[in-house]
């Protein structure tokens, strides 16, 4: 069954290595040359003072290329899972060649559990290999910038576990809905509501978070803001340490409580006076105000520092890795859980 | 050898058509003794039918002495039949023209003495003489 | 001999629907068996749950003394060609054959490439470019070549042109002569199945209609006409399956154990497609009787 699992899945299993082969070597000589460019251009930068316009020079080489491989981790791997995934079984039921294979002298369970398998190996390498590929190419750039969170779902681990998802949730479609086209359209559905769920719900909380406090005067941003000629907010947000993905930042008063709005802007009425009123809504002054003497502001943002200050939530840099095998594994457990409903569905209830 | 050929529409069972055609082989001197019977397994590769039928033929033609099966090698031909005698056929001829003329004189028409002849040969050929109506 | 079917009291719901319904039947080995009965009478059904692609919802059935589908010892057994022949599209001929080598334990290489051959399939040809003949031939070789001990197919002939269908019923005749399979199959044409068949089955509507050996059958039916008379008259032992009568004749179509003794019947035979006829116009008047027997008895 083993030999025919494969035999089954040849030609799209060839055409994909032949792709990433192309890939390959795409990368190999673009990314030998991004290499010496940052042995050149990056490397020894920190002995003089270039490095801002060094970095500068070097990631703006390959910028197609660069977004390409930003998306592509991104979608394909989920696509390949759903297109390798869903006809495994809805194309035997639809076609009736299940009535064809149930009656050669294999058993429905050995038949099911041996193409999952057959299939999950190939989704896990064709995921696998695109990953590895890319992920080598960019690792360079990586080096340079500082927001290596910004691309979790896009490197290293976890888009191999999107991919097996993708692949059980598939095949799971197809055996419920016995109907190859519906199977991938509900399936890439399920599919992109978990990944969202996961990334806006779950990520966050996988590794316990760490905290810090600033000062309002030493953060990224710190200014007032009106929404719409509504009342006057205090703005104000801080960068982590280096490489650390920031959660959320609020604004905290002198006893260690987030204030509210309306603190704020009690705040803003009672210290920052020649602000207080915002301009109306659509004027010619509505983006930004002018005020015509900084050092009014200059008290009230001094002042603003001494009453309030900030707190931000982060995961360090190096819960990047703990938090990339807890999500893949999450995934891969997800995806366990749908090839288990695959064998219970068709071994259990009578077709 | 001989070829067999099949009349579905004629009512004859069909192991029974292929004994006639022996029968009739036989008479006609195409089959001699000596001579192989088609296998159950070329018969019915020609003529899509159960094999079973031919067996029951040939078992039918062994009990009449008219072949033998040879386990492995096939069956044979091993009897003969009188070939038509003209003399013979002359007498029963004439006693059959006979019988139709007592039975015109009786009242009886073309159709009833047809259907009177089907049933009685039926009857001979079938149940071997049990159950004349 | 175990039988190679058994049937007792098997049915199959789907819905509210009785696709099968309390049937009962014991098919005897080493027979061509036809399934006959019109479309949506359970023959289908009756062949998947044989091979185990459908479970019962009542009754139990067995193949050759096992449960179907018990496992790939039991599968191995049997061989089957579902309706229209299915096969993978975009697999050649030989790749065919490669998975049957694959997938049975038992499976005959050389028969399976000698039969390709002589039917002059060509092995890199893909599946789905197949005609429907060729496709059936094919699936057939494929059930074939697993050396079962029975052979279950489903509708066979029903999309096929003379020519292939007789092709096809020369091809599983050599087969049977060769190798003594039990083969069932079906049609809703007794026609096709007139020439091959040793047993029948007739179901309508999810019942059995009628079974038993081809050659008692016909032995034991006879078509009387005859001056009009009452079927109670009939003697003992004759059983009338069917009646008809206009002002001064009556035609019955009657069971007999003995020979007709009675000089007043004219005595016809019964070809095989009005004896099955018959039986399926009966089981369909009784069962409409008991509904409106119901009825009224409500």
């Amino acid at each position: 069954m083993t030999r025919f699992a494969w035999l089954q899945s040849r030609s799209q299993n060839l055409l994909a290595a032949a792709i990433l082969a192309a890939l390959a070597v795409l990368a190999a000589i673009t990314g030998v040359h991004l290499s010496h460019l940052y042995n050149s251009l990056v490397a020894h930068c920190p002995r003089n003072q270039d490095c801002q316009l060094a970095s500068e020079q070097f990631t703006a080489h390959y910028t197609f290329l660069q977004n390409s491989f930003t998306l592509i981790p991104r979608l394909v791997p989920a696509l390949l899972g759903i297109f390798w995934g869903a006809p495994l079984f809805a194309r035997e039921l639809e076609s009736g060649t299940f009535r064809l294979a149930w009656t050669q002298s294999v058993s429905r369970s050995r038949w099911l559990l041996t193409k999952l398998a057959i299939g999950a190996l190939a989704t896990v390498l064709a995921a696998g290999l695109l990953t590895i590929i890319i992920t080598w190419w960019s690792s360079d750039l990586e080096r340079v910038d500082s927001s290596r969170y910004g691309l979790f779902d896009a490197r290293n681990l976890v888009p191999v576990g999107y991919a097996v998802l993708a692949f059980a949730l598939g095949a799971l479609a197809g055996v419920v809905i016995r109907r190859t086209v519906p199977a991938m359209a509900s399936s890439l559905a399920v599919f992109i509501f978990v990944r969202i769920a996961v990334q806006q719900w779950v990520r966050p909380h996988l590794m316990p978070t760490k905290t810090l406090t600033a000062s309002l005067l030493g953060g990224k941003e710190f200014g007032f803001f009106s929404n719409n000629g509504g009342p006057v907010d205090l703005v104000a947000r801080a960068d982590g340490p280096r490489n650390s993905w920031v959660l959320s930042t609020h604004i905290l008063n002198a006893s260690g409580h987030t204030t509210t709005a309306a603190e704020r802007t009690a705040f803003v009425h009672k210290y920052c006076a020649a602000i207080a009123t915002p301009p109306p809504p659509g004027g010619p002054n509505s983006r930004a105000v002018r005020i015509a003497d900084p050092s009014t502001i200059e008290s009230c943002r001094n002042h603003a520092a001494q009453t309030f200050h900030l707190l931000v939530t982060y995961q360090p840099a190096n819960h990047y890795w703990p938090l990339q095998l807890l999500e893949t594994g999450l995934f891969t457990a997800l995806a366990l859980v749908a090839m288990a409903g695959c064998y219970w569905w068709v071994t259990r209830r009578a077709v | 050898m001989i070829e067999f050929h099949l009349d579905p529409g004629s009512g004859v069972a069909t192991y029974l058509q292929l004994v006639q055609q022996v029968r009739q082989a036989l008479r006609l001197g195409l089959l001699e003794p000596g001579d192989r019977l088609p296998t159950a397994q070329q018969v019915v590769a020609a003529l899509a039918i159960n094999p079973n039928t031919v067996l029951k033929a040939y078992r039918d033609l062994e009990r009449e002495g008219l072949v033998r099966a040879r386990p492995g090698l096939g069956t044979f031909v091993v009897g003969t039949l009188p070939r038509t005698d003209p003399t013979a056929q002359a007498k029963f001829r004439r006693s059959m023209a006979s019988w139709l003329r007592t039975a015109r004189d009786a009242g009886l028409g073309q159709d009833e003495i047809e259907a009177i002849y089907r049933t009685a040969m039926r009857d001979a050929f079938e149940r071997g003489d049990e159950g004349v109506a | 001999m175990t039988n190679a079917l058994e049937t007792v009291a098997v049915g199959k719901r789907y819905g509210r629907r009785w696709a099968l319904n309390d049937c009962t039947l014991s098919v005897p080995a080493g027979r061509v068996v036809g399934l006959v009965g019109p479309n949506g009478a359970g023959k289908t059904t009756l062949l998947h749950l044989a091979v185990g692609l459908l479970q019962p919802s009542a009754g139990s059935v067995e193949v050759l003394g096992e449960r179907p589908g018990s496992g790939p010892e039991a599968l191995a057994r049997m061989g089957f060609l579902a309706q229209d022949s299915p096969a993978y599209a975009r697999l050649t001929v030989a790749q065919h054959l490669q998975m049957g080598a694959w997938l049975n334990p038992r499976w005959d290489g050389e028969f399976a490439a000698q039969r390709v051959a002589d039917l002059g399939l060509d092995t890199k040809q893909r599946a789905g470019t197949l005609s429907g003949g060729q496709r059936a031939q094919l699936a057939l070789t494929l059930a074939v070549a697993k050396r079962p001990e029975l052979l279950l197919l489903d509708e066979p002939v029903a999309s096929l042109d003379p020519l292939a269908r007789r092709e096809f019923l020369q091809t599983l005749m050599e087969v049977v002569a060769a190798h003594g399979v039990t083969v069932v199959l079906s049609s809703h044409l007794i026609t096709d199945l007139e020439r091959v068949c040793d047993y029948l089955v007739v179901l309508d509507n999810g019942q059995v209609a009628l079974t038993g050996d081809v050659e008692d059958l016909l032995a034991s039916h006879h078509l009387l006409t005859g001056p009009r008379r009452d079927s109670d008259a009939m003697p003992s032992g004759m059983t009338v399956v069917e009646e008809s009568h206009v002002e001064r004749q009556s035609t019955m179509l009657v069971r007999a154990d003995g020979p007709i003794l009675d000089p007043t019947w004219t005595v016809t035979p019964v070809t095989l497609d009005d004896l099955v006829l018959a039986y399926m116009r009966q089981a369909r008047d009784s069962s409409t009787a008991s509904r409106r027997s119901l009825a009224v008895a409500q």
